[in-house]
């Protein structure tokens, strides 16, 4: 199971030109020869570490184990890596140095501006606390990439809510002009893991996705779930728990962009509508809208 | 004296720092855990359908969000005065079952294994102290396997609960009134052969390992070992009545008793908030104020008749009687294993009992007035949601969760939190490699994200109260 990241890379290039994804041979052949660990930065501003969870939750392209130990280089995530405290902080900063240029910078969870940045503190550098902000700021323009991972990264989300006490901030707004490349907004709460890691192994090997106007890679975020839906075209229905279509009772799949119909979640199980409840639109730029469900 | 801080402990989920004071022994005298992220949740709330408070809540923990949806349902089915049916109790069960174990695997294997067990010399397991590992090479490299073995484990019980769920983290159908699904024969078949593969796994590899654990590290049986007062809001409804598999209830200075909600007070001396401090949840305010005198953390300081109590696997266990040997580091590993196991059997009978093909749903509508009070477990602890309603809105939400008992700070009359209160007394062999303060706070399985409380109901901006913004 553990196959070396030749073969995966590869296998994972197969993938993109069989998923109708334009694959440059030369660049391809560049990474496979260069047989380089592309180091990737996670950080974790205001969330829930739920996006995290759903990257351990990937099956496709394939499992979590194969792609930490064959796949990519998980340099600093907060809920993964064993060294906790300066050792930490000091993987950080040196990875982010002896990379620059290199690095693909995640972020998850929105970046608080209020309070100077005090309502996150990620970790402490010499005695001086480092805020998201901080972080963000600093590690954004030393990224090649930077993808913003869940829909309070991409577009504020949960955390920016309502009044929006903490003034959080979406990746992209605190990063606006300083990147190399624009921030790659990924939404979903959490981010659907097929998504994220498919596009961080694109960023490997290809380079930049297509974008649309919300930064989103087109592939995955071109078509509203109520038009591929399988309820769509069914009764109806007036009430939440019912077989049946939504859109009557407030279903946002008609405004939402994901992929769930197609892949559904957790290896294919299951996903909301397919339980009986309507799409909350998690993925929307305005989630969570109030109401959540718009009737 | 000298003092070690870790910012951030990492293998958890949030934002935590602890620092401690050593005497010339390197023996910890004082401790401090500091919750480093504040969310603002109760604004977010105020003002919407309580009946969507079980979505936005989840949002609060990827790690426990269906305990949120539950404490959340549980909150608005009490303020509407309805009891949901034993099918979607059952569903309810299976669903936050399923996370249990997954969390609990997680915790095991991913978030507290590496403090002993030196991983594959690659990041994100490299670097990492070297301090203290005691196993040979074939035991490491079996707890290895077994790491990445559980990393499948922990992702399967994820998809056996999203069966149910809709999906995870986050699920799509616990709502007040119930849980959506309809299970169908083919449903139960698929989650009952995701159950058999991680029971298996639970009563072979992580009671093996486990227990491998305990015995190489034997010494940490009187490591960490806090205050011992223990509770639990109770998990598991096993029919309409109220009954649980895991009751509520306390343990103090080791006697059993019952467990009563009012007899909770949050206090805020040393926490970044200027609203009244020593308030029950259902009547308490909060105004952040970061950078308060004489504070360190986002975190309140919950107490149960003014003493400090540890929530988690070993005050459920305790309460039922199947696991009592002591609270340390150690017993609370054994105490989450045993329980680990003890839902995976349960989760069986669950199922057993699912009828196929009903709708067991009720919708409620939204009720106009009334308050309610949901009271749960998450994995690492006691949670409960208080809420209440006006003119069919939310006009008061309080969330207390487990990681605020395990975590909190000092409160107003100096009592330390029990995590602090572990940490004290703790030698440390190597100062610049203090695996004994990992191990002991890992122990406890905190979540910060989880912790944070929410807060200012008045609405009002965050930035009129920021007393004194530390430089940075």
């Amino acid at each position: 199971m553990q196959i070396s990241r030749r073969d995966f890379l590869k296998w994972s290039v197969a993938a993109a030109v069989a998923l109708g994804i334009e694959v440059s041979l030369g660049s391809v052949g560049n990474v496979l020869a260069a047989e380089t660990d592309p180091p990737i930065i996670w950080l974790q501003g205001s969330g829930c570490s739920g996006c995290t969870v759903s990257m351990l939750n990937v099956t496709n392209p394939t499992t979590i184990d194969n792609v930490l130990l064959n796949k990519i280089n998980m340099k600093y995530n907060s809920t993964l890596m064993t060294a906790s405290g300066d050792l930490a902080m000091q993987t950080l900063d040196q990875s982010a140095t002896q990379h620059k240029g290199q690095i693909i910078l995640v972020i998850e969870g929105a970046v608080p501006t209020g309070a100077n940045g005090n309502y996150c503190v990620i970790g402490e550098v010499n005695g001086t606390h480092l805020t998201m902000e901080q972080a963000v700021l600093k590690y954004g323009p030393m990224a090649k990439y930077v993808v913003a991972a869940g829909t309070c990264a991409a577009f504020g989300g949960v955390s920016a809510a309502g009044v929006n006490a903490t003034g959080c901030a979406t990746a992209s707004s605190i990063l606006n002009g300083k990147t190399v490349n624009p921030v790659v907004n990924l939404p979903g709460c959490p981010v659907h893991p097929t998504v994220l890691i498919q596009t961080l192994l694109d960023l490997i090997l290809i380079g930049m996705p297509s974008l649309d106007s919300y930064k989103r890679p087109s592939n995955y975020f071109g078509s509203k779930i109520h038009s591929s839906c399988p309820r769509k075209g069914t009764t109806v229905v007036k009430q939440l728990g019912q077989y049946g279509c939504y859109k009557n009772v407030g279903c946002k799949g008609t405004s939402c962009q994901n992929v769930c119909p197609s892949m559904k979640w957790n290896n294919g199980q299951a996903w909301c509508i397919g339980v009986n409840y309507p799409c909350i639109g998690c993925a929307n730029p305005d989630f969570p809208s109030n109401p959540l469900l718009k009737v | 004296m000298s003092k070690i801080v870790l910012d951030p402990i990492t293998r958890l989920e949030g934002h935590l720092k602890v620092s401690v004071t050593l005497d010339a022994n390197n023996v910890v005298t004082a401790a401090q855990a500091t919750g480093n992220l504040y969310r603002d949740f109760e604004n977010m709330l105020i003002g919407r359908d309580p009946k969507e408070a079980a979505f936005l809540t989840q949002r609060i923990c990827g790690v426990c969000p269906v305990s949120h949806a539950i404490a959340s349902s549980k909150a608005v089915e009490k303020a509407a005065g309805f009891t949901p049916s034993l099918q979607s109790l059952l569903l309810s069960n299976l669903i936050q079952g399923a996370n249990f174990i997954s969390s609990n695997v997680l915790h095991f294997y991913q978030l507290a294994l590496m403090d002993y067990v030196q991983g594959p010399q690659m990041h994100p397991w490299t670097p990492g102290y070297t301090q203290d590992f005691r196993f040979n090479a074939t035991d490491s490299q079996a707890l290895i396997n077994n790491y990445v073995a559980a990393l499948s484990i922990r992702r399967q019980a994820h998809e056996m609960g999203a069966i149910f769920g809709g999906k995870l983290p986050h699920v799509g159908n616990v709502v007040p009134g119930g849980v959506t699904a309809i299970p169908s024969g083919t449903d139960i078949t698929n989650f009952r052969n995701y159950l058999n593969d991680i029971t298996t796994f639970v009563q072979t590899t992580y009671a093996t390992d486990v227990n491998k654990l305990a015995s190489t590290y034997s010494d940490y049986y009187t490591v960490g070992k806090g205050y011992g007062n223990l509770i639990s809001f109770g998990v598991f409804d096993t029919n309409t009545s109220g009954n649980k598999l895991f009751p509520a209830g306390t343990v103090t200075n080791g006697t059993i008793g019952s467990f009563t909600q009012t007899n909770i007070k949050e206090y805020v001396g040393h926490s970044w908030y200027s609203s009244p401090s020593g308030y029950n949840p259902a009547s308490e305010t909060t105004t952040p104020s970061f950078g308060k005198a004489d504070a360190y953390t986002w975190l309140k300081a919950p107490r149960y008749d003014g003493a400090a109590y540890e929530a988690g696997s070993i005050a459920r266990t305790w309460l039922t009687g199947e696991y009592r040997r002591d609270v340390s580091v150690m017993d609370r590993h054994l105490a989450r294993y045993t329980e680990t196991d003890k839902i995976a059997v349960t989760m069986q009978t669950w199922l057993d009992q699912l009828v196929v093909g009903k709708n067991y749903f009720t919708n409620l509508g939204t009720p106009a007035s009334g308050s309610g009070i949901g009271l749960t477990e998450a994995p690492r602890g006691a949670l409960g949601h208080w809420l209440s309603v006006a003119s069919s809105k939310i006009t008061k939400y309080q969330i207390v969760t487990p990681t605020c008992w395990n975590a909190s700070p000092m409160d107003d009359a100096g009592i330390v939190g029990p995590m602090e209160k572990a940490l004290i007394g703790t030698h440390v062999a190597n100062t610049s490699q203090p695996v004994e303060l990992l191990r002991i706070v890992h122990s406890f399985d905190p979540c910060t994200g989880c912790s944070v409380h929410v807060m200012s109901p008045e609405g009002m901006e965050m930035s009129n109260f920021v007393v004194q913004p530390l430089g940075v």
